[in-house]
């Protein structure tokens, strides 16, 4: 099987099938974790999508190193592209202990406890979660990302993981 | 043992989560919008081309008919446009660097730039 890579390196070169091939690794991951920022799916999904135009318009720049982290940095940065248009007088706040912005409702009654678990965290906390846990992202990477401070990221990744547990013992108890 | 391995369980149940979309509608779409832009970027070239040609075709007869002056406007304009950047540097270095980190700049634009 071809190495992320070399199908980078072919996609730099025009190829869209190789960066199709992209596009399906690691569209799972991409998906899953805009939809987790911004608590929809809808939304989730056009995050995706303009996270792979954007890849596509700029994979002559990946230089190496992990193809998810480098695919995950754009997604982060697309989520708080869409944000700021959105709800422009909103800047992130990674103390934050509370959730700061109206989340989308098109939620499902049937959303597994994980989800509903996971927004019940400090968006800090979910941000990071996010990242390191659902997107596989090591913390030096997710730092890297959104520009936080590595202890930071730790330790929202720490509190949230702990928290996140909590949660889904306690949906399990009851 | 690494801190990313300590919450493996939970990475595991949202891998798991994420397996289960369906990845061809979505790649589809991608692939889709992908070359819809390409098109798009296609036609605006062609048109803003075509634009360029005609007008330059309209000035075709008068261009030909004063060739030896247009000749002659060309050179004179290159003689004092040197003169002009001589001029400039000599008052204010500064200004060459502007222009070389313009030039700089449209450069690695036109070479990233992506059909």
């Amino acid at each position: 099987m071809r190495t992320d890579p070399d199908l980078a390196a072919d996609a730099a070169r025009g190829s869209e099938a190789a960066f199709a091939e992209l596009v399906r690794r690691h569209q799972g991951r991409v998906r899953g974790m805009a939809r987790r920022l911004t608590g929809s799916q809808a939304a989730g999904d056009d995050i995706a999508q303009l996270t792979f135009l954007t890849a596509w318009q700029k994979i002559g720049t990946y230089a190496g190193g992990t193809f998810s982290a480098w695919i995950c940095t754009i997604c982060w940065r697309e989520f708080l592209q869409v944000r700021r248009k959105t709800r422009p007088e909103i800047e992130f706040d990674e103390t934050a202990e509370v959730i700061p912005f109206e989340r989308p409702t098109d939620r499902q009654d049937d959303k597994m406890d994980l989800t509903r678990a996971l927004e019940k965290l400090s968006e800090a906390q979910r941000v990071c979660v996010v990242m390191c846990v659902a997107a596989g992202l090591t913390h030096r990477e997710a730092a890297d990302a959104t520009g936080w401070p590595l202890g930071t990221v730790k330790s929202h990744v720490l509190r949230g993981v702990e928290a996140l547990r909590q949660h889904l013992e306690n949906a399990q108890v009851a | 043992m690494r801190e990313e391995d300590t919450y493996q369980d939970l990475a595991s149940l949202f891998s798991a989560e994420d397996r289960q979309l369906d990845a061809k509608p979505f790649v589809d779409d991608v692939m889709r919008g992908i070359r819809r832009r390409a098109l798009m970027r296609k036609l605006v070239i062609a048109g803003v081309g075509a634009v360029g040609a005609i007008v330059a075709a309209s000035q075709m007869p008068s261009l030909v008919g004063d060739w030896i002056t247009f000749d002659d406007a060309i050179v004179t304009g290159i003689a004092d446009a040197r003169q002009q950047v001589g001029l400039l540097a000599t008052i204010n270095p500064l200004w060459l660097a502007i222009a070389a980190v313009a030039g700089l700049s449209f450069t690695a634009v036109a070479t990233m730039e992506r059909a």
